[in-house]
């Protein structure tokens, strides 16, 4: 009698698992391929003064690339904090021009491209390793790269500091 | 969470029914030929990746178990942004301690802990890759073939219960850990062979398997 009742119990956990396996992949397939393919390069703007270094907001943006003048990725946004932008997947340079309407700066950003294989329905998307930043100075002070992966996650890959225009009034 | 709870409670009960066995079987060596059915069903929800894996067993000892573990992996995804093709082999081989002990008189039911070693080898390609950008534009291109290898630790816990003479059936639960891979490819795998999803280097499966023993008296 005991060991009937055994096998009835390993026979019962078999059809449960089997049942919880079937429900655990057809949950699997349940994706949003847009959330899990954005991999652009996120930007936060700073200042760097005597307190330290502080988020700050920038009054008004236009960004966009010298390589196809007249499109912008923002088209005059307001009270900036952060900003993404897409990295060239065809290439292994991306310039951008932010127009900050008083004044403009390049930023050149070189990478690393690497392909990868999302999922059977998302496809592939491309991730990005940052080789070297360049820029010019009319309000951008300097940028340092916190995390040089360009990945699908959420981190802040730059932070762009500007010029702190009261202190250097001072 | 309560998957583990289900595992520990299945465990507990079947410790508690070897209190109430006596030891009157006596051990005969014997080898098990088992079958994953895990790829196939697999295949039934997802028909792009199939797995076929056959399993050895031999009770060395009492209740220890030398296993060696054997499959073939396919992958032939085709959609409009991507193509992508995989083929390999893939191995494991360790060992499985029965935890039931010797049970009273023709029942052979096990409660298995896994311990294996695994090892992975496969081609891979994708012919077709778009990847759309709406401010840059569409990047098109592909992926020659390239070699992929991997080797990972795996521990686990199963049961078998014999369903007719000789015949068993059962699951176990793998949790593996890769030891190594291909260093800087091309491309990461969708699926490695025998370990799962690439995602990481952890993984976590399940299988199930359809054996039959064979007696050596």
């Amino acid at each position: 009698m005991q060991a009937l009742y055994c096998k009835y119990r390993l026979l019962t956990s078999f059809l449960a698992l089997a049942a919880l396996l079937i429900l655990i992949q057809s949950c699997g397939d349940d994706q949003v391929c847009e959330d899990i393919t954005a991999n652009d390069l996120r930007i936060g703007f700073y200042t760097a003064g005597e307190g330290g270094v502080d988020w700050t907001v920038v009054d008004s943006l236009k960004a966009g690339t010298p390589d196809r003048p007249g499109q912008f990725i923002y088209d005059r946004i307001y009270s900036v904090s952060s900003l993404e932008l897409p990295l060239n997947p065809s290439g292994d340079i991306s310039r951008f021009v932010l127009d900050f309407f008083t004044t403009a700066d390049t930023l050149t950003v070189s990478y690393t491209r690497e392909k990868h294989l999302l999922s059977v329905e998302c496809g592939f998307t491309m991730f990005f390793e940052i080789n070297e930043v360049s820029h010019t100075t009319n309000l951008i002070h300097s940028i340092s790269v916190p995390v040089e992966y360009v990945t699908n996650n959420l981190d802040e890959h730059f932070k762009v500091y500007i010029t702190d225009t009261d202190n250097s009034e001072k | 969470m309560s998957i583990l709870r289900y595992i520990l409670l299945i465990l507990i009960t079947a410790k508690s029914s070897v209190l109430f066995a006596q030891n009157d079987t006596i051990y005969h060596p014997a080898l098990r030929i088992g079958f994953d059915v895990s790829g196939p069903a697999r295949q039934l929800v997802e028909p792009e990746t199939s797995t076929m894996e056959l399993s050895l067993d031999y009770e060395w000892m009492e209740n220890f178990f030398a296993v060696l573990e054997a499959g073939i992996l396919n992958v032939q995804i085709e959609k409009e942004s991507h193509i992508y093709q995989a083929d390999g082999k893939f191995f494991r081989a360790g060992a499985d301690f029965n935890l039931l002990g010797p049970q009273p008189g023709s029942l052979n039911d096990l409660v298995l802990i896994s311990l294996r070693y695994g090892f992975s080898t496969m081609d891979h390609k994708a012919p077709y890759i778009l990847i759309p950008d709406p401010f840059w534009g569409d990047h098109r291109s592909s992926l020659s073939p390239e070699k992929f290898r991997a080797h990972w630790l795996e521990a686990g816990l199963g049961l078998k219960t014999e369903l007719f003479r000789n015949l068993f059936i059962g699951w176990g639960l793998r949790g593996r850990l890769l030891l190594s891979k291909t260093r800087e490819p091309e491309m990461e795998p969708y699926f490695i062979g025998g370990f799962g999803k690439s995602n990481n280097n952890t993984s976590l499966m399940l299988h199930y398997h359809i054996a039959y023993r064979i007696p050596f008296r």
